[in-house]
């Protein structure tokens, strides 16, 4: 490859992130932008004095912190449980047989591609039925289900421990239960930490699910943010809007650009080809 | 597509599960599979109390006139379904819904794999490089969708900025007929999902193929049509049904005007998808009946495009691996 190419290229890539991060630069600064600044055309592209303010006024003008701890609630009952539950039917999958295995498997491989929402609102209309519109306790049920792709991910990963491991635990006594809490998921953490950060960014973005199923005093921030802060005449607080997405989208982003390394290589390999 | 899906399973397997003749007694096998079912049990209850029975109840509703209130429905019979097909706001929803499938999934699915192709190229940061452009992909929806509202507002946006310096006109971007674009560029700043995944399959094909084919004396453009595409077939595939699923259930829309599911009514005529309907349907017009009819057809809709592809790819996609049902 030659000099010019490998410049021309650097070029073109730079180009390519200027334009994929400049959304995300307009965000900050108009979240640091006066309501001045907001009604100015042509636009400021950034405040000469930006303005924090609209940070604390994001948190108190909306229930900003309660809807955070909904959030955080959501996200931490469908990990943990969802993690939790996948790994155990993905060892199952893995390590033990039964008629009628192989029929399961591609069921589960077909759920995949089921379309999320299509089940989403019948589902809303039971558990209505069934007194638990607002409550968690449909997200413990989500949780506890597991999720096709990651059971798929355990699965692979299973499937890959020699059998010795539990060959020797089977003759010192015991059970499939022990080999699967004490030997084989211990072991899975790569798959455990992709698991974690799928769930948790997928909780947390989620706005159908607590749209539906939350009553608005009771919800989270990605609905809380969706209908946005209005003033006493019904407009959009652009600026506090801003605000407000940056604190939101910041955890995800924090998480990412720590886990970046097995975002962008990692798990994306498994399960497609 | 569960064929291609199946087939690292296989090779793990394959690896792994080394042939043991010996231990074939009955009793620890009878135990085995008990253990089996108890192991699958979460997700097997979990697939019947919230996919399949909500998807039963669904159809039987489709039947009825129910509004979700009233305690008195009646059975229709596939009135609802008849109702569908003479009700031209749902057809032209479900048409823009077609429309809006076929321009961002081909146009996400060939920028992620140029972009792919780019940064698999040996420049320097190109870590760097491919996590930044991924980052827009891990917003969550309802960020993102806020975020391009603020680009594109009429007076206050970097869009209209940006058309000020250049000496032209304000555009009012969030209304018809341009706000159809502004969901197209919402849908393609997250091609940097597509080009992960495209990446992954461009580092599985072997590069001595490749070398090869430059050493025969093959140009570039040559290796990466006849090789590099390819082998990236069943990628590509996976990628045009994921997506084709995902956009024709998508409801974006509804985030970039209202951001409320009963607010379909502020949503812009060109971006008034299926799903938006559905919604309209049940939470502000309560004709659940109707509304489970609209589901049930998009679930055969988007049932029949994904088995129509795959019927159409069958000729076209290459497997390196003999796919499901040849071997074992």
């Amino acid at each position: 490859m030659t000099r010019t190419y490998r410049w021309a290229l650097s070029l073109v890539l730079l180009a390519v992130v200027l334009v994929m991060i400049s959304p995300i630069l307009w965000l900050v600064s108009s979240s640091l932008k006066s309501s001045a600044d907001m009604a100015s055309f042509p636009p400021t592209w950034w405040p000469s004095q930006p303005r924090f303010a609209n940070y604390t006024e994001a948190i108190t003008s909306v229930n900003f912190l309660g809807a955070a701890q909904n959030s955080l609630t959501i996200a931490f009952i469908s990990t943990t449980l969802t993690t939790l539950s996948s790994a155990w039917v993905g060892f199952g999958f893995a390590r033990l047989t039964a008629p009628g295995k192989k029929q399961l498997f591609v069921v589960l491989l077909a759920t995949m591609m089921l379309p999320g929402i299509v089940t989403l609102v019948p589902t809303y209309l039971i558990f209505a039925k069934l007194h638990m519109v607002n409550t968690y306790w449909p997200w413990v049920a989500w949780g506890l289900g597991g999720s096709a792709f990651l059971i798929f991910l355990f699965r692979q990963f299973f499937a890959g421990i020699p059998r010795e491991m539990e060959e020797a635990a089977i003759i010192d006594g015991c059970g499939y239960v022990g080999i699967f809490w004490r030997i084989f998921l211990p072991q899975s953490w790569p798959v455990i930490a992709a698991s974690v950060i799928l769930s948790f960014t997928h909780a947390w973005g989620d706005f159908v699910g607590p749209a539906m199923f939350l009553s608005q005093d009771s919800t989270t921030l990605a609905v809380a943010m969706a209908t946005g802060y209005v003033n006493d005449k019904g407009l959009p607080m652009n600026n506090l809007v801003a605000a407000g997405a940056v604190m939101y989208v910041l955890p995800v982003l924090i998480l990412f650009l720590f886990m970046q390394r097995r975002f962008v290589s990692g798990f994306s390999t498994s399960g497609i080809k | 597509m569960s064929s291609a899906l199946t087939e690292v399973r296989r090779s793990t397997v394959a690896e792994t599960a080394v042939e043991r003749p010996d231990r074939k007694k009955k009793p620890p096998t009878l135990r085995k599979a008990r253990t089996f079912y108890l192991f699958v049990a979460p997700w097997v209850l979990g697939f019947i109390g919230l996919t399949v029975f909500p998807l039963g109840y669904a159809f039987w509703l489709s039947l009825t006139d129910s509004d979700g209130l009233s305690p008195r429905t009646h059975f229709v019979g596939f009135q609802n379904y008849v109702d569908i097909f003479h009700d031209p706001l749902t057809l032209s929803s479900l048409a823009k819904t077609g429309m809006f499938a076929l321009v961002t999934v081909p146009l996400s699915i060939l920028a992620g794999l140029l972009l792919a192709v780019m940064v698999n190229q040996p420049v320097r940061a190109r870590g760097l490089y491919r996590a930044l452009i991924y980052l827009p992909a891990v917003v969550p929806p309802v960020g993102a969708a806020l975020t391009f509202r603020l680009i594109f507002d009429r007076d206050a946006g970097a869009a209209n900025g940006i058309l000020s310096t250049l000496g032209a006109n304000p555009i009012t971007w969030l209304v018809d007929p341009n706000a159809r674009y502004v969901l197209y560029a919402l849908v393609l700043w997250g091609c940097g999902g597509s080009m992960i995944i495209s990446l992954a399959g461009l580092q599985d094909i072997p590069r001595e193929l490749l070398e090869a084919a430059q050493v025969d004396g093959a140009s570039y453009w040559q290796s990466f049509t006849r090789i590099t595409i390819p082998l990236l077939s069943p990628v590509i595939l996976f990628q045009v049904i994921t997506g084709m699923i995902g956009s024709l259930q998508s409801f974006a829309p509804l985030l970039l005007s209202s951001g409320s599911l009963s607010g379909a009514g502020a949503v812009p005529q060109g971006n008034y998808l299926y799903m938006i309907h559905v919604f309209a349907q049940y939470f502000s017009a309560s004709r659940f009946g109707y509304a489970s009819a609209m589901l049930w057809l998009l679930f055969a809709v988007i049932l029949l495009v994904t088995l129509l592809i795959i019927k159409v790819s069958a000729r076209t996609v290459f497997y390196t691996v003999e796919p499901e049902g040849a071997s074992k």
